[in-house]
C-alpha cells in the first residue's frame, strides 16, 4: 500500500509533515507494510482518505527505517501496527478502552470506525479536550 | 365554345364525368330511404342537389368564361361549390406556368397564386369529406355481399379498390388483392370471405356500387394532385414555415388556419392543435390515446423523437413554426434562413433532451461541526414542540406550597411527589389539559366570529369532589378566567390563601 498513501521514511519528513498540517488531524500509521493486521488497517485507511480529506491527512510510517527507531522509543511503540493522531502538532491523547492513552494499537474492523475515530478527535482537537473512543474498541 | 390546348380539353372531359356521376349517386341516395344513415345523407345530397343543379348551369358558364380568362391569363374569384370545375383549371394553369416566381405583391394576400393555395386548401378538406361520405354509401351498398369487409378494411380509399376488384365475385380464390392490401389482411380477407353470409347484389346496385368507388378513386387523385401543388408553391408562399415542419405539414396547417396570416395570428398553443382529431372511434382501444397534437404529429422531426419526449418535442415544435409563421406573414425572410436556424435549434434541443445525467461525484465528508445546524421556525414546528412541552400537571406537580407538606405516590414522602395538584385551596378540581399558546390563538380568531360555546368544559366534570383535607369542595368556575395556565400561587389576581384553623 506504500504506493498509494504517502510512505515517510526519513526523521525529517515526519517532523515537517507534523509542524506544517495545520487544522487538520495528522494520522501517522506506524507498521510495516508487510504484516498482514497491517495490511488490513492500510486498505482501510486507503478507504476512508478520500472521504476524511477535508479534515484529515493520512502518512505511513515504515518501522523498519533507522531513523524512524527515534520515534519507536519515543512513542513506545512495541505493538504493530499503531496510529499516533496530532492535531495542530499536539499529540492528541485518546481512551480507547486500554491503559495505553498515547495511540491507537491494532486495526480498524470498519471503514465506518476509522473515520468515527476520526472524527471525535477533529471534535476534541478543536475543543482541546480528550477524545473518548471507547466504544469503538468494544464494538470489536 | 373556345377549344383550348389539348391537356385542357381532356381534363375539362374528365370533369364532366365527375359530375355526371355525382347526379347519379345522388339520384341513388334518394332513391334508398331504408337505411337511417341515408336519410342524413340524403337531406344533405338533397342542398347538395339543389345546388349541383344550380351550379351546373352556371358553372357551364363559368367553364367558357374560364376559358376566355385563361387565353386572356386573367384571374378568376372561384365559387365555394363549383370547385371541381374551376379550381383544377386554375390549378393546371398554374402548373402549365410553372416556375414564373414573381415577387411582386408585398402584401401576401394580393398575391393570385396565394389565394389559388387558399383555396386549394379549402378544396381539399371537401374532398375529404365527400370522400367519407361515399365510403359510407359504398359500405352500406356493399354489406348486403360483404358485412365483415369494412371491419378488415378500414382506409376509405382501399376499401373502394378492394370492393372494385371483388365486385360480385362470390369466390375470392379468383381475386387477386396483391398491391392493394398487406399480405396478412388479403387473407383474413380470403378466409372470412369464405364464411361470410353476405349474397350477390343485384346488377343496378352493384354498377352504382362500382360508380361510386370510382368517384371515390377519381377525388382520391384528385386530392393528391391538389396538394402536390400547394406543396410545391410552399416553399415561394412560406419558406421559414415548409423549413421547420415540411411542405405538406405546413400546407395543411395554413389551410385549417384560414391564411397565413390567420396562422401568424393565433399562439402557439392553438396551432399545436390544429387538425386534432376529437373523435375517439368507438372499438379502438384508448391506450395509446393521442395527446393533444394535430398536424404537427405528421412533422418529420416529431416522428423521429422517442415516444417520452414527445409531448416536450410538440410544444417546442408549435412555437418555433409560429414564429417561423409570423415571419413569413410579412415576407420578412423571403430566403428561409429564419426556419433553416430555427430547426437546427430544435434538433438541438431535442438532443440535449436525451444526453444522460453527468455522473454523481463522491464528496468528502464534511469537517464535524464546523457547519452550524439549520434551526428551522415556524408554524408548523411550533406544533410539534408543542406535543413535547411540559404540560401544566408536571407544573403544578413540580411546584409545592410553602409550609405543606405536598402528597406523594406511595404516602409518607416516599414514591412521586404531586406538589399542588390537587390540593385544597387551588381553584382547580382537577386539571385539564390547557390550551396551547397556539390553541389559544384559534379559539381567540373563533371566538370573534362567535360560534357560539365559549370555553370548552366537558359534560363529564361535575362541581363536586371529595378531597382529604376538607370532606367536599366545590369549585369555583370563576377561577379559571384569567388565564388558566397560570397556577393560581403566582398569580397576580389571585386571592389569598386561606388559613385554616385546626
Amino acid at each position: 500500500m506504500e504506493y498509494l498513501l504517502p510512505t515517510l521514511r526519513k526523521k525529517q519528513e515526519v517532523d515537517s509533515l507534523i509542524r506544517d498540517t495545520l487544522d487538520k488531524v495528522l494520522v501517522l500509521r506506524f507498521g510495516l507494510s508487510s504484516d498482514a493486521v497491517c495490511l488490513q488497517l492500510d486498505d482501510v485507511l486507503y478507504k476512508s482518505v478520500k472521504d476524511v480529506s477535508k479534515f484529515v491527512t493520512v502518512a505511513l510510517v515504515d518501522t523498519t527505517e533507522e531513523e524512524i527507531q527515534v520515534y519507536l522509543k519515543y512513542f513506545d511503540i512495541t505493538y504493530v501496527p499503531s496510529i499516533v493522531f496530532f492535531f495542530n502538532a499536539h499529540h492528541m491523547k485518546m481512551d480507547s478502552g486500554s491503559a495505553d492513552h498515547t495511540k491507537w494499537v491494532g486495526t480498524f474492523q470498519r471503514k465506518q470506525d476509522f473515520v468515527d475515530v476520526v472524527e471525535e478527535h477533529m471534535v476534541q482537537g478543536c475543543k482541546s479536550s480528550l477524545c473518548n473512543c471507547r466504544r469503538y474498541t468494544e464494538r470489536q | 365554345m373556345l377549344i383550348p390546348a389539348t391537356l385542357n380539353d381532356s381534363f375539362l372531359a374528365d370533369l364532366d364525368e365527375l359530375s355526371d356521376n355525382e347526379d347519379d349517386l345522388l339520384e341513388a341516395d334518394n332513391d334508398d330511404a331504408e337505411h337511417m344513415e341515408e336519410d342524413v345523407d340524403g337531406d344533405l345530397a338533397d342542398i347538395e342537389a339543389l345546388n349541383y343543379d344550380d351550379l351546373d348551369s352556371v358553372s357551364k358558364l363559368q367553364k367558357t368564361q374560364r376559358f376566355t380568362d385563361i387565353m386572356q391569363g386573367g384571374y378568376v374569384v372561384a365559387f365555394p361549390l363549383s370547385y371541381s370545375a374551376t379550381d383544377f383549371l386554375k390549378v393546371e394553369d398554374a402548373l402549365e406556368n410553372g416556375s414564373e416566381n414573381s415577387t411582386h405583391g408585398i402584401v401576401l394576400e394580393d398575391d393570385p397564386e396565394y389565394q389559388l393555395i387558399v383555396d386549394c386548401n379549402a378544396l381539399s378538406v371537401d374532398i375529404e369529406n365527400e370522400i367519407v361520405i361515399i365510403h359510407n354509401f359504398i359500405r352500406d351498398k356493399y354489406r348486403l355481399k360483404f358485412p365483415e369487409l369494412e371491419s378488415l378494411v378500414h382506409h376509405p380509399i382501399d376499401y373502394a379498390r378492394v370492393v372494385k376488384k371483388i365486385a360480385n365475385e362470390m369466390d375470392l380464390t379468383l381475386v387477386d388483392l396483391e398491391g392493394f392490401l398487406p399480405s396478412a389482411i388479403i387473407m383474413v380477407v380470403s378466409v372470412t370471405a369464405s364464411t361470410t353470409s353476405g349474397k350477390p347484389l343485384p346488377e343496378d346496385v352493384l354498377q352504382k356500387t362500382i360508380d361510386a368507388c370510382d368517384r371515390a378513386l377519381a377525388l382520391d387523385s384528385a386530392k393528391k394532385k391538389v396538394l402536390d401543388f400547394v406543396e410545391s408553391r410552399m416553399g415561394y408562399i412560406a419558406p421559414n414555415l415548409s423549413a421547420i415542419v415540411g411542405s405538406a405539414v405546413a400546407a395543411k396547417i395554413i389551410g385549417t388556419a384560414g391564411g397565413l396570416s390567420a396562422l401568424a395570428k393565433m399562439p402557439a398553443c392553438n396551432v399545436q392543435l390544429l387538425g386534432a382529431k376529437k373523435k375517439n372511434l368507438a372499438g379502438f382501444s384508448t391506450a395509446t390515446s393521442q395527446f393533444r397534437v394535430g398536424y404537427l404529429e405528421q412533422t418529420e422531426i416529431f416522428q423521429s423523437t422517442p415516444p417520452s419526449l414527445r409531448m416536450r418535442a410538440c410544444r417546442l415544435l408549435a412555437s418555433k413554426s409560429t414564429l417561423a409563421a409570423r415571419v413569413d406573414s410579412t415576407r420578412g425572410d423571403p430566403a428561409g434562413k429564419t426556419g433553416r436556424t430555427l430547426r437546427a435549434e430544435i434538433h438541438k434541443k431535442i438532443e440535449k433532451w436525451q444526453e444522460p445525467p453527468p455522473a454523481k461525484q463522491p464528496k468528502p465528508l464534511p469537517v464535524p461541526d464546523s457547519e452550524p445546524r439549520k434551526k428551522r421556525g415556524g408554524r408548523r414546528l411550533r406544533k410539534m414542540k408543542e406535543r413535547y412541552a411540559i404540560t401544566d400537571m408536571r407544573k403544578l406537580a413540580n411546584r409545592m406550597q410553602f409550609g405543606i407538606p405536598e402528597e406523594s405516590s406511595l404516602g409518607d414522602g416516599l414514591g412521586e411527589g404531586y406538589g399542588m395538584l390537587g390540593q385544597a385551596g387551588s381553584g382547580k378540581l382537577r386539571v385539564s389539559v390547557g390550551q396551547s399558546k397556539l390553541a389559544a390563538k384559534v379559539a381567540k380568531k373563533f371566538k370573534d366570529r362567535s360560534y357560539g360555546t365559549s370555553g370548552a368544559t366537558s359534560g363529564l366534570t361535575s362541581s363536586l369532589a371529595f378531597t382529604p383535607v376538607q370532606g367536599i369542595e366545590l369549585s369555583n368556575p370563576q377561577a379559571n378566567q384569567f388565564g388558566g395556565t397560570q397556577s393560581t400561587y403566582f398569580s397576580e389576581t389571585g386571592t389569598f390563601s386561606k388559613i385554616k384553623r385546626t
